[in-house]
């Protein structure tokens, strides 16, 4: 066969996709999407809820048995519970929330972008949580004497920790991003 | 830009050029999950290529650019991670249409798809009737390059053609 033969058999494609797209495997994929978002929404929620409560009252308890009063114990737990106390309102809002979406394919991809979102702000405030942590645990050191090395590996593992949760952030930024297109494609086909 | 307008010029991108990716895809990828992820991976790096675009090509060169660096950026990537992933047994979102397939096309797709990666993408613009030009700024080659590696894939293609004849190709 000569290469323009070849071109024109290429040329008699044009008039139809060699590909279809089958609706009810995306739409299991969105929904497989959407499942896994909520699954890590309330594994983080709740680890954080858990985890910041938990360490506030352990402070707390831990320091009422010393003589002196330490300003920085009393602004780190408190701090710990602030952020506990925030991880539970969002909570709380984005399960209310989760009632106005149908299940539709439209519906639950809406749902899933929501989801994203959701995770994606909550580790970004995560991300900016940790700062002040961090300045009130060095502060804290700093003021009960502990060795400067010591103070540094803290200060290395805030900033390893500040890393983890960027890279972490990027990864929700994609899965939303992913998500944001299929709607994008959603909607321009219907 | 505003994200109105990205998103207008999306629309309008994927429903004038959904054919190139699909051509692409279906030259890059051979198994049905692949396929799915090259052409997800294709439309997400479309919408990030729009802000980029300055009518400085046209539409067609500047589509088949971004979709063709993505398809060979993914088969390099796919590689490494082939042989540790399992398959699934996920229903796939893109299926084939059967209808009134040519087995002359099937067979030139594949001819096409055992090329070397930068040979796929030299066939396809080359049946698509892009010049040696827009072929050498799309693919980042020189001109001379192109028209070398354009006439080992002619003579290539005729050769294999010529064996197959008697399977009726």
């Amino acid at each position: 066969m000569e290469f323009e033969e070849m071109k024109k058999i290429w040329n008699n494609q044009e008039n139809e996709f060699y590909f279809g797209i089958n609706e009810a495997a995306l739409h299991k994929r969105i929904q497989v999407k959407r499942k896994t978002g909520l699954h890590i929404s309330n594994t983080t929620e709740l680890m954080l809820i858990i985890v910041n409560f938990c360490t506030g009252i352990f402070m707390l308890s831990i320091h009422s048995t010393k003589p002196s009063a330490n300003t920085f114990v009393y602004l780190l737990s408190g701090w710990m519970f602030v952020i506990a106390l925030f991880v539970l309102i969002s909570r709380l809002r984005r399960l209310k929330r989760e009632l106005r979406f149908d299940r539709s394919m439209l519906g639950d991809l809406e749902h899933a972008l929501a989801v994203a979102s959701y995770q994606v702000r909550l580790s970004q405030l995560m991300q900016w949580s940790v700062v002040p942590a961090g300045i009130l645990i060095i502060a804290l050191m700093w003021n009960a004497g502990k060795s400067p090395w010591i103070t540094v590996a803290v200060l290395v593992f805030l900033i390893v920790t500040t890393f983890a949760g960027r890279w972490e952030h990027n990864i929700y930024k994609n899965r939303k991003r992913q998500l944001e297109i299929l709607q994008k494609k959603l909607v321009s086909k219907g | 830009m505003t994200e109105k307008e990205q998103k207008q010029i999306f629309n309008e991108w994927l429903h004038n050029y959904t054919g190139v990716a699909f051509k692409i895809v279906r030259v890059y990828a051979i198994t049905p999950m692949d396929r799915d992820d090259l052409f997800q991976e294709i439309n997400i790096q479309l919408w990030h290529s729009i802000p980029a675009f300055r009518n400085a090509s046209a539409v067609s060169t500047w589509v088949y650019r971004v979709a063709l660096n993505t398809a060979i950026k993914w088969v390099t990537k796919e590689r490494k991670h082939n042989q540790s992933e399992s398959l699934d047994n996920e229903k796939q979102v893109l299926y084939e249409n059967n209808t009134g397939t040519d087995d002359r096309l099937a067979w030139l797709y594949e001819e096409i798809y055992k090329l070397e990666k930068t040979d796929r993408s030299i066939a396809l613009l080359l049946l698509d009737n892009f010049s040696y030009k827009e072929m050498a700024a799309i693919i980042g080659i020189s001109e001379s390059n192109i028209g070398v590696r354009i006439n080992r894939i002619k003579k290539h293609l005729i050769t294999k053609s010529i064996k197959n004849e008697h399977h009726g190709i």
